[in-house]
């Protein structure tokens, strides 16, 4: 669990850092959008050179970045060799039986590989230097308008926060149900993969029946503290758009039109 | 035999930033067949240790002796199953291990971990849940259809069904009304006079003095005290200055003394107090 660096927030005051979440959540959309726009050399310089100079802005250590990449480079080079072995056209470069490696072929997976690190960059950056919570909160603040669609924003951003709240408590309770079954003579990660799957039995089960607990005595005990849905309800963290989320977001279009113009038609 | 520690030291984390030290240099035996009590402070390491009694936990740092079994920081799993089953853990509000669709399955569920067969380990179940005094219409019930106390002495007979040699229970009967309470301690009482260890974490000074005959005080990782309980609870002061207190009896005769009452020493049970008003 400790490797995992999606979804841990590194405390720091650098301009990423002090950028409101929403803006920084528009900028994570909006980049998903035009990374499809980069199709050649150029364009994929381009998008690693800016996601290079943000990172370098938000002062946070490279090593970080690289251990969010690890755990996901297992299914970052099997689809990239997905990719090389079954597009085809252009010239063939290699051919052993039926499996044959074409020139095409080679550039799409190249292509796929750069997608798949630019995003995952790009996202472990945004999530080191936002707090989980301010991300629900830009979530909750992003969707307000969509009220009128009946889209519930206040309840959606509540359920990510008490969600995102409660991962380190549910830590805790499967650690504790995990010992009370070893005690019991359970053996975890051990046996084939049949005794494996059945030793995870004992722990789910107890773990959901805590959960639904807790979320009873959760919801029992916002209600007694006067809880009746987002109407007319303050915020103590007030979300603030400045002059710096307009550039940041500004250069994130630049990008985009850069990009349209130089992308392979 | 019984439990043995030696020079046991306990970080856990151990590498990481999170990285503390819960155990210091313990030394301690728990005697086979003695009721001995943990007391100590939240964070004062009682749950660490008991965790290093049947091997959940290995200590980073000396050894832990189970009968002639010993648990060293490099002892393998399957070493420490055989420990597992001599020492039965009964966690804080053990209730929540339950899984099975019965109370008779959940309860036959430990001993079968431990090879022991299906029809063995179904008349184990009915002989322990008779014990803790769950009747047969519930045999077949969902645990979870049960009422908390009744959960409760289900997850305590599931560990009794592993037939350990020593009982570790860590606040049994926590969040129990007093009735339930008394039922408990008087079970764990009985287990104690047929023959079983019974090892108690606890911060209920009177159960301490009611049934335990040995106890040892933690604070902070370290052993400060140990002994019996009515050599422990003459130090009044000291017990109350770690947050820990002693049995409402013994407070209520030092404050006899304080005003001029002739007592040797003081009384840990009401027992105790009430010959010592008769015969001075």
């Amino acid at each position: 669990m400790d490797k995992l660096i999606l979804g841990r927030y590194i405390p720091g005051n650098s301009l990423i850092h002090r950028l409101d979440p929403r803006s920084k959540l528009l900028a994570m959309v909006l980049y998903i959008i035009i990374i499809f726009w980069a199709n050649n050399l150029v364009t994929n310089l381009l998008m690693l050179a800016f996601t290079l100079v943000v990172i370098l802005l938000s002062q946070v250590k490279l090593s970080f970045f690289i251990n969010g990449v690890k755990p996901m480079i297992g299914i970052i080079l099997f689809t990239t060799i997905f990719q090389m072995l079954f597009t085809q056209g252009g010239e063939i470069i290699l051919q052993i039986w039926i499996i044959r490696i074409t020139s095409f072929g080679l550039s799409q997976a190249a292509l796929i590989f750069m997608r798949f690190l630019l995003i995952i960059l790009f996202s472990t950056l945004l999530t080191l230097t936002t707090t989980p919570l301010s991300l629900a909160d830009a979530v909750e603040s992003l969707l307000k308008p969509f009220e009128v669609f009946k889209v519930p924003a206040h309840e959606i951003g509540l359920m990510l926060s008490l969600s995102l709240r409660f991962v380190p408590t549910l830590m805790d309770d499967t650690t504790r149900i995990m010992n009370a079954q070893r005690a019991r003579g359970v053996d975890f990660g051990e046996g084939n993969l049949v005794q494996k799957v059945k030793s995870i039995i004992p722990i789910l089960i107890p773990l959901f029946a805590s959960s639904f607990k807790r979320a009873d005595a959760l919801a029992i005990a916002m209600e007694a503290r006067g809880y009746q849905g987002g109407d007319g309800r303050t915020k103590y963290r007030r979300l603030k758009w400045t002059l710096k989320d307009n550039l940041a977001l500004l250069s994130v279009i630049a990008l985009g039109a850069l990009l349209f113009f130089l992308k392979n038609p | 035999m019984g439990i043995t520690l030696e020079g046991v030291n306990y970080t856990y984390q151990k590498g990481t930033p999170f990285e503390g030290k819960a155990l210091f240099d313990i030394d301690l035996t728990i005697a086979d067949g003695s009721y001995t009590a943990f007391i100590g402070h939240t964070g004062s390491g009682k749950s660490t240790i008991m965790q290093l009694l049947n091997g959940l936990n290995v200590p980073t740092q000396g050894t832990v002796y189970v009968d002639d079994m010993a648990i060293t920081a490099g002892s393998k799993n399957k070493d420490i199953k055989l420990v597992r089953k001599k020492v039965g853990l009964v966690f804080q509000f053990p209730e929540s291990q339950l899984f099975e669709e019965t109370v008779l399955k959940d309860v036959a569920f430990g001993p079968q971990n431990f090879g022991v067969s299906k029809e063995r380990a179904e008349e184990l179940a009915r002989e322990k849940l008779a014990m803790v005094g769950i009747s047969e219409e519930f045999f077949d019930k969902n645990p979870f259809e049960l009422s908390g106390g009744q959960m409760r002495r289900v997850a305590i007979a599931g560990i009794l069904a592993m037939e350990p040699n020593i009982l570790v229970l860590d606040e049994p009967t926590a969040g129990l009304d007093p009735k339930g309470r008394r039922e408990l301690m008087t079970l764990f009482k009985e287990l104690h006079q047929s023959g079983m260890t019974i090892v108690l974490v606890t911060h209920l000074m009177d159960d301490v003095a009611d049934y335990a005959d040995y106890v040892n005080v933690l604070e902070t990782g370290k052993l400060i005290l140990s002994g019996k309980p009515s050599d422990i609870f003459q130090n009044v002061d000291l017990l109350e200055s770690k947050q820990l207190g002693v049995p409402k009896i013994t407070k209520f005769a030092q404050n006899l003394r304080k005003r001029g009452f002739q007592l040797e020493r003081l009384p840990i049970t009401t027992e105790e107090f009430v010959e010592v008003l008769k015969h001075g």
